[in-house]
């Protein structure tokens, strides 16, 4: 049976088995968000498969992290319909953690909280998670005693221990110094090499063009091109992406 | 010099006995003002909570009511809600109340009114993200408020809460003028009775004793609900 959200169009789909690598994983027609008349997202449909990575490339204000928040509720849209095989993790570009938790306390505190798990069977996951972050070490540390790219990995941790089918990441480097870019990249490419499903909005375009499957840019709130990142970056077909790829190439 | 130190001293002991005459009667006043105190902040700060709450909601009749609360015991004398439940109550209860009660029941009902908007900004002071991450966790809204907002409002409030609680302890004199026989009013009948200013400055040292006492505490509260906002040493 599918659930339709009140108030939204979001209908998560339960799933009976696990989905297989190449079912459809999401699906979103016609999506439009307006803010008080401005139209952030315009009539955009969108669809993946699952064990794809997804990554969403644009100028600021293009509307992709509005279309991404969408996908999850965090942006009520306007109009349209999102078919959501599946559950989501998000990753937020202020990493956003509990501050009054310590790094094991945000890992836990949901699997606890919403799905009922038992709290030694969730440390245990949450060791796990920690070690795939590289951060065993400061599982009892409070978040402001770590490092900003620190912090977005345990985030990374976080969203994880959830199992979601589909991860969202909302810009998960823009807030970091760049020279500790790397470390959450290199979790994310670990994900990636682990099939999960990924959608990435993000500024980083090397990570986009060795990690993604499918790279699709975004300007005043469409889908202008998408490709495979080779299409994408080598022979963009707009003269908006490639002004784009100028500018920040540049 | 010697017929200096000499009446010094007999002055010195005789203020010390007169102290120790008063005493008792501002020891019991100082009772009653402790309990006041005590109900007042017992039964207010939870009271605060879902007057802040329900300000915040979306469903306009109870927010409405809320707002409308705060607006009118922040926005009148406490000393007329005093005088003004003083003659209400007995009227509504049909019974006269003992001035205890009263007093309570006018001192709960404003601090709430303070205590809600503390709340209340101290609420909206979080961040969005922290909603927003907890939405995308899947954390329902009561288990997002109960387990992830108010713990983090608790430091923002702590200092002006504490704050409130010292105005508290001053303002209990103002429950003097419903003849409730707290301190003010037992150091004012001993001025009025033996024309020596001394009960107010010995009610003085009582209520500094207090305030002081409160802020110690409020300080080592802060201490300990900032431990994870601050940074490991080295």
């Amino acid at each position: 049976m599918a659930k339709k959200e009140a108030g939204m169009a979001i209908i998560r789909h339960e799933i009976k088995e696990h989905l297989q690598t190449g079912d459809i994983i999401l699906e979103m027609k016609h999506i439009t968000k307006k803010f008080s008349g401005v139209t952030a997202v315009d009539k955009v449909d969108f669809s993946m498969k699952k064990g794809e990575i997804v990554a969403i490339i644009g100028p600021s204000g293009s509307g992709k992290s509005t279309f991404l928040r969408s996908i999850n509720g965090l942006e009520e849209i306007t109009e349209g319909e999102i078919n959501l095989y599946g559950t989501t993790g998000m990753v937020f570009q202020h990493f956003n953690l509990f501050p009054h938790m310590t790094c094991l306390g945000n890992i836990t505190y949901a699997p606890i909280k919403v799905k009922g798990k038992k709290k030694d069977e969730i440390e245990k996951r949450a060791q796990e998670l920690l070690e795939l972050v590289g951060l065993s070490e400061k599982r009892d540390v409070y978040p402001i005693q770590i490092s900003g790219g620190q912090q977005q990995r345990i985030a990374i941790a976080r969203a994880l221990a959830m199992d979601p089918d589909l991860m969202l990441f909302d810009e998960p480097t823009s807030a970091l110094d760049p020279e500790i870019t790397g470390t959450v990249l290199s979790v994310m490419q670990k994900l990636a090499e682990q099939d999960m499903s990924m959608i990435i909005v993000t500024h980083e375009m090397n990570f986009a063009r060795n990690v993604a499957d499918r790279v699709i840019f975004m300007d005043a709130g469409k889908m202008i091109e998408e490709g495979t990142p080779q299409e994408i970056f080598e022979h963009p077909k707009s003269e908006r992406l490639r002004d784009f790829l100028n500018t920040i190439t540049r | 010099m010697g017929e200096f130190f000499s009446n010094f001293a007999t002055e010195f002991v005789e203020t010390a006995a007169y102290i120790g005459i008063i005493l008792p009667a501002l020891l019991r006043g100082t009772l009653v003002m402790v309990q006041l105190f005590c109900w007042t902040l017992l039964l207010s700060l939870p009271l605060g909570l879902p007057i802040a709450l329900g300000s915040n909601m979306k469903f306009w009749p109870v927010r409405i009511f809320c707002r409308f609360y705060v607006f009118v015991f922040r926005g009148t004398p406490l000393l007329l809600q005093l005088y003004f439940f003083y003659f209400f109550l007995p009227i509504a209860f049909g019974v006269r109340m003992e001035e205890l009660t009263t007093a309570v029941v006018t001192f709960v009902l404003n601090y709430a009114a303070y205590f809600a908007e503390i709340y209340r900004g101290g609420i909206n002071g979080i961040d969005r993200g922290q909603y927003e991450a907890a939405k995308a966790l899947g954390i329902s809204k009561t288990q997002t408020m109960l387990g992830i907002i108010l713990p983090q409002t608790m430091r923002i409030i702590l200092p002006p809460v504490s704050n409130e609680a010292i105005v508290l302890v001053k303002d209990t004199a103002l429950a003097s003028v419903i003849t409730l026989g707290e301190l003010m009013k037992a150091s004012r009948g001993a001025v009025n009775r033996d024309v020596d200013a001394t009960a107010y400055v010995v009610a003085a040292v009582i209520y500094l004793m207090f305030t002081f006492l409160l802020t110690v505490i409020s300080n080592k509260l802060e201490k300990r609900y900032s431990l994870y906002n601050q940074r490991e040493a080295g």
